[in-house]
């Protein structure tokens, strides 16, 4: 994914119960410049339904999400 | 603050002073029997956290503009200018209150602080001075409700992994459904929070009562109240309306979240199904006898913290006591009872803004941590997200040293199967 991708950041949430994995990511989608990909870890089954709605609400752009087991893992571009 | 601003949140201001409203605003004798009654006085002792104060900082915008002597001799009554500084002690009040209504309990005239923080919160809203976690948090639970189709499939993916912990819980027949989704004419729609946490235990005992139920697309805690938006609040509030409407049930089941179940019992309005506690449905399954519980599983003693919003505020106090009475032999109460229980201080969105909170939480909740001490327990046991996480905090802070558990993760624990 990295190589078809560039990632600009990766972020370990794993573990880490709701609201956390939001907030976290809302924080971390502004440390990259506008249009970077950055690829987020998640345990939280909240999140599948989180990540697509604040992306929506804050108008970023979720390229991708791949599930492996338990861990989710989205890959999100900076929009604005 | 330019004229329009004050202009528009005056507007707001002038939208809650209903009968009620009005009637805290004006009563307030500066008796004093509020002050020891704040968790945040009585651990930190400063003046500002005295509820009868943080009223007052809304009071005087309220005589200022409100009141024709206030408005014409501003002096007399400390009538105060809504301006950029009385934004800052508006957000001061607001935010280190968690609106437990300990004080309101105490006050003779029964005013109560957390409404007339209401509005402190709401003219925050109006400035864009408000924490914007919450709101982030709020407008991406309203997203959800607009947007159901777009994540309901992977949604249900997830939902399906977390089965087999529902089934290490408690066995079902071949067949059956661990978590029952988007069922019509379920009996109860059970409405959790988005961790597993929330979602398998209390699976787990649902099973093993045999009740016809279904699990919500949506989490139960609505930001929108922490952040004091009532019109964000009742959004999030409508998804879960309109779902337990659509699927026809006769019950709406709130898991243990304090504020997710005061707003749906108090401001859903009348509906066709009733709003429970998920506590409230444990001990009711307890006394028809369609779960047992090995008692002999605990050993110490346990104590329960009752949260604010659902005890004080939400009148489900015999409830948890009768599951516990069913769980051990050891049970014993804080002092003071649970009308005038120390709120734990993570309520009002203190808890959801993390770490930028955890020092004053610390600080202002000793009170509670030596309440807990004093009952030598080594087990606490509560029935709110947010308060589990601050006792936690405290446990951690003050080195208690005991065991803080979910009462809904005590009862799938000692569930008997038959």
């Amino acid at each position: 994914m990295s190589e078809e991708m560039k990632i600009a950041k990766v972020m370990d949430l794993k573990g880490l119960p709701c609201p956390m994995p939001i907030l976290k990511v809302n924080k971390g989608i502004k440390e990259v410049e506008i249009g970077q990909v950055i690829e987020v870890w998640s345990t939280d089954p909240g999140s599948l339904s989180d990540f697509p709605s604040w992306a929506r609400t804050r108008g970023h752009q979720i390229l991708k999400t791949d599930q492996n087991g338990d861990v989710t893992r989205f890959y999100v571009q900076r929009i604005v | 603050m330019d004229p329009k601003t004050r202009e528009d949140l005056l507007k707001l201001f002038q939208g809650k002073l209903n009968e009620a409203m009005t009637f805290y605003l004006e009563t307030c004798t500066r008796c004093g029997v509020c002050i020891e009654a704040c968790h945040v006085y009585a651990s930190m002792g400063k003046v500002r956290y005295i509820a009868a104060y943080r009223q007052e900082i809304v009071r005087r915008i309220y005589k200022k503009y409100f009141k024709a002597r206030g408005n014409v001799w501003p002096s007399v009554g400390d009538a105060k200018e809504l301006n950029d500084m009385a934004l800052e002690e508006l957000y001061e009040a607001a935010y280190s209150c968690t609106g437990c209504r300990r004080c309101m309990v105490y006050c003779p005239f029964g005013i109560d602080t957390q409404m007339i923080m209401s509005i402190a919160k709401l003219l925050l809203v109006g400035a864009h001075s408000e924490p914007e976690i919450l709101t982030l948090l709020a407008d991406t639970s309203i997203e959800k409700g607009k947007s159901l189709d777009i994540f309901k499939e992977s949604f249900l993916t997830g939902i399906k992994k977390l089965e087999k912990d529902v089934v290490k819980k408690w066995k079902m027949e071949a067949g059956g459904t661990p978590i029952p989704m988007d069922v019509q004419g379920a009996d109860l729609l059970f409405v959790a929070l988005a961790g597993a946490h929330s979602i398998i235990p209390t699976a787990a005992i649902f099973n093993a009562a045999g009740e016809n139920w279904t699990l919500s697309f949506f989490e139960a805690v609505n930001f929108g109240a922490f952040v004091g938006d009532p019109g964000r609040t009742q959004l999030i509030l409508d998804r879960i309306v309109k779902e337990a409407k659509r699927l026809k049930v006769k019950e709406v089941c709130i898991c243990e979240c304090g504020t997710a179940f005061r707003v749906m019992k108090q401001l859903a309005g009348k509906q066709p199904f009733k709003v429970s506690s998920v506590t409230e449905v444990h001990a009711r399954y307890i006394k028809e006898g369609r779960i047992q519980l090995d008692r002999s599983l605990l050993n110490g003693v346990v104590t329960y913290h009752d949260p604010c919003q659902i005890a004080r505020n939400g009148d489900v106090i015999d409830a948890p006591r009768y599951i516990l009475k069913h769980l051990t032999n050891h049970f014993r109460e804080m002092s003071p009872d649970p009308k005038y229980n120390w709120c734990c201080g993570g309520g009002g969105g203190l808890v959801a803004l993390g770490e930028e909170t955890l020092d004053f939480r610390m600080k202002s909740s000793k009170v509670k941590a030596d309440q807990i001490k004093r009952t030598e327990a080594t087990t606490v046991v509560t029935a709110c997200e947010n308060c589990h996480t601050q006792l936690c905090n405290l446990n951690d802070h003050y080195q208690m040293g005991v065991d803080v558990k979910f009462l809904s993760s005590m009862v799938a624990d000692a569930l008997v199967q038959k």
